[in-house]
Formats: C-alpha cells, sequence, structure tokens
C-alpha cells in the first residue's frame, strides 16, 4: 500500500501546483469595527518603535506624513487586528491628500466591508458612525515619535 | 519509489500554505525592520481594491488607490507599504507606471507573526519584464515635486513642506490635540 502512495503523491502533488493556488479569499462579511487609524509601516515595520509607540499622539505627526506620503492606513481594532483601509466612504484613500489626513490617530467606528486576502485583512469603509477623535495620549509616555517629528523650538 | 521521493512529494504539496523563500539574487539594503528577509521576486502589478472587490479602474486607479504586487511563483497578493526612500513614501508612484505589467521587484519583506498572520512589502527596486536593469523606486518625491510646485520650490523635506500636512498641524498642532495641549507640551518637553 505504502509504494502505490508513493507512486501517486508526486503525480497529485504536480496536479495541485498546475492547478496553482487555492483561492485564499473568502466572500466579504460586513461588520463594524472600533479602533484607531493608524500609520501602517510604522506599526508592522518597527522602523520607529514598538507596537505601542507608534500609535496615538506620540505618532500622530508622523502618521500624518505617512498618510500624505501614500502609505496605507489602517484601522487598529481593540482585539489588536490590523484592517487595511481600501475605501473611506465611497473615496480612494490616495485621491485627496486630506481624505486620509482627517481621521489620522483618531479613534473611530467603522461599518464596512471585510475581505480577507492571503492573510491580510481589508475593509471598505461605507461609514464611519462615529469618532472620538484622538484619545490614546502616548506622548505622555513615549513623547514624540520619531524625536523630530515636533521641531525643537529655537532658544 | 524511495522514501526520499516521497518526502520531496509532500514538500511539494505543503508549498502553497509554508512560507517560502524568495532571498536568491536579492540585493536589497537592510533596514533593522521587525522580521525583516529580503525579497526578489516577479508579480503582476495590480489595483488592490479591484482585485479584492471586483470594483476595478483601466488604470489602476491612476495613483489613487493602493496598487498591490500578484506574485508570479504562487499567487500570493503581496502589499506593497512603502517605497525605497526613507521619507515617509508609500510605493504608489513607483509602481502605477507598471500597471497590469509583470515586473520583477526587489526589496524587503517585513512583519512579525504576532502582530500579522502575512508580511508586507519595501519595494527597493523595480524592472519590468525583459529589462536588463533595475531602477532604483525613488518616484515618490519627484512625483510630490510636480503636484506640489510651490512646496517643492520653497526646498526642505517634503513632508514639513506638504501643505496638506501643514494645514493640518496649524490647526490642530503636532499631537493632535489642539495648539494649547501643544504649547504646554512642548515647553515641558524640550
Amino acid at each position: 500500500m505504502f509504494r502505490n502512495l508513493t507512486r501517486l503523491t508526486p503525480a497529485l502533488a504536480l496536479m495541485l501546483m498546475a492547478a496553482g493556488p487555492a483561492p485564499a479569499q473568502d466572500a466579504p462579511r460586513r461588520i463594524e469595527v472600533t479602533g484607531e487609524m493608524i500609520d501602517t509601516w510604522c506599526y508592522f515595520s518597527g522602523v520607529m518603535g514598538g507596537y505601542d509607540a507608534v500609535v496615538g499622539s506620540a505618532h500622530h505627526t508622523c502618521a500624518l506624513w505617512c498618510a500624505a506620503g501614500g502609505i496605507p492606513v489602517g484601522l487598529r481594532a481593540d482585539d489588536g487586528t490590523v484592517y487595511m483601509v481600501l475605501k473611506l466612504e465611497g473615496d480612494d484613500p490616495l485621491a485627496e491628500p486630506e481624505t486620509l489626513l482627517t481621521v489620522a490617530s483618531d479613534r473611530l467606528t467603522a461599518d464596512g466591508l471585510h475581505y480577507v486576502r492571503d492573510g491580510v485583512n481589508y475593509l471598505v469603509v461605507e461609514a464611519v458612525t462615529a469618532n472620538d477623535g484622538i484619545v490614546n495620549l502616548t506622548h505622555e509616555t513615549f513623547g514624540p515619535v520619531p524625536g523630530f517629528a515636533i521641531p525643537e523650538p529655537a532658544q | 519509489m524511495s522514501r526520499a521521493r516521497f518526502a520531496l512529494a509532500l514538500s511539494l504539496l505543503a508549498l502553497p500554505a509554508a512560507a517560502q523563500d524568495f532571498s536568491a539574487g536579492s540585493e536589497a539594503a537592510s533596514w533593522g525592520l521587525l522580521g525583516e528577509s529580503p525579497a526578489r521576486f516577479s508579480a503582476e502589478v495590480v489595483d488592490v481594491l479591484c482585485q479584492i472587490t471586483g470594483d476595478c479602474s483601466p488604470d489602476c486607479g491612476g495613483g489613487a488607490r493602493q496598487l498591490g504586487l500578484l506574485r508570479t511563483a504562487d499567487g500570493v497578493l503581496v502589499l506593497p507599504m512603502k517605497n525605497g526612500q526613507p521619507v515617509f513614501s508609500g510605493a504608489v508612484a513607483d509602481l502605477a507606471p507598471f500597471c497590469g505589467q509583470t515586473v520583477e521587484v526587489d526589496g524587503l519583506l517585513v512583519g512579525e507573526p504576532e502582530a500579522t498572520p502575512a508580511q508586507f512589502y519595501m519595494v527597493q527596486r523595480i524592472r519590468p519584464e525583459g529589462v536588463a536593469d533595475f531602477v532604483p523606486a525613488d518616484r515618490f518625491t519627484a512625483t510630490w515635486a510636480v503636484a506640489n510646485p510651490e512646496a517643492a520650490a520653497a526646498g526642505g523635506d517634503w513632508f514639513r513642506a506638504d501643505p496638506a500636512v501643514r494645514g493640518f498641524i496649524a490647526r490642530e498642532g503636532y499631537l493632535g490635540l489642539g495648539l494649547e495641549t501643544d504649547r504646554v507640551f512642548i515647553e515641558d518637553w524640550f
């Protein structure tokens, strides 16, 4: 039996490879998410510091820079899941520079369609149903992140 | 059939699910990032929104949408977050000219498994299929300068000169909490 199995398995493997990877995208699900709009590059790469330092007021100026620079923004839910925002209330995120700057670092509740593709969570935000503004006062712990975000006052 | 061939067959079956190594031939510069690994691969440049939802635009959104890399080797949609410039810049300006085309990219995969099940990408250089030389992924600042000629003419870092960013900081402060909160914090911090 083992001999038969070993004879069949390479053929099966080749058939599966020829067919390509299995679809990795689920059907969209309508969800409501509450969390903070974050700069995803600094968050996931660690380029500016740890996860707790690159959110909230400490990182707000950098979040503005990155959103204006075209880096994807994400909605970090309270459970830590980050949803990459592909559309915000009908607007393409990079169509106008101010679209995403308006909500940078804000805690908001969004209603939209959730998609998962290859391990990444994506969100098409159809409506922002609540916006509490910036409530994550990380500057009290970390100061500005990065340190040069706020220019040192002239003496 | 040897046990070695059987093991090879099993490993082939596991390929789509396992993290693959795309470091061969990469000349990507290290940035010391979380979970960083060099990655050079071929991919089609796609409009992410189109790929995910079917809401498509003939020019991948004309720079208004995030662009993705549909990797040739395994069909995985890789999300580039960053280009190669050290200036808070994404990769859309570098990828947009290649919408719908197959390119070879070289850069870094980043992200730790405890924070994300999938890694993201920093594009450092690109070459279209069939072209000999790579070009650096550094188009953001030039694209920004075309869109903001007066601010660019003033010189300095784009992110400090950007009119939209300057407007928000002027109204809400560096912390986004209002100018009075900024004043008190800056007086204490520096």
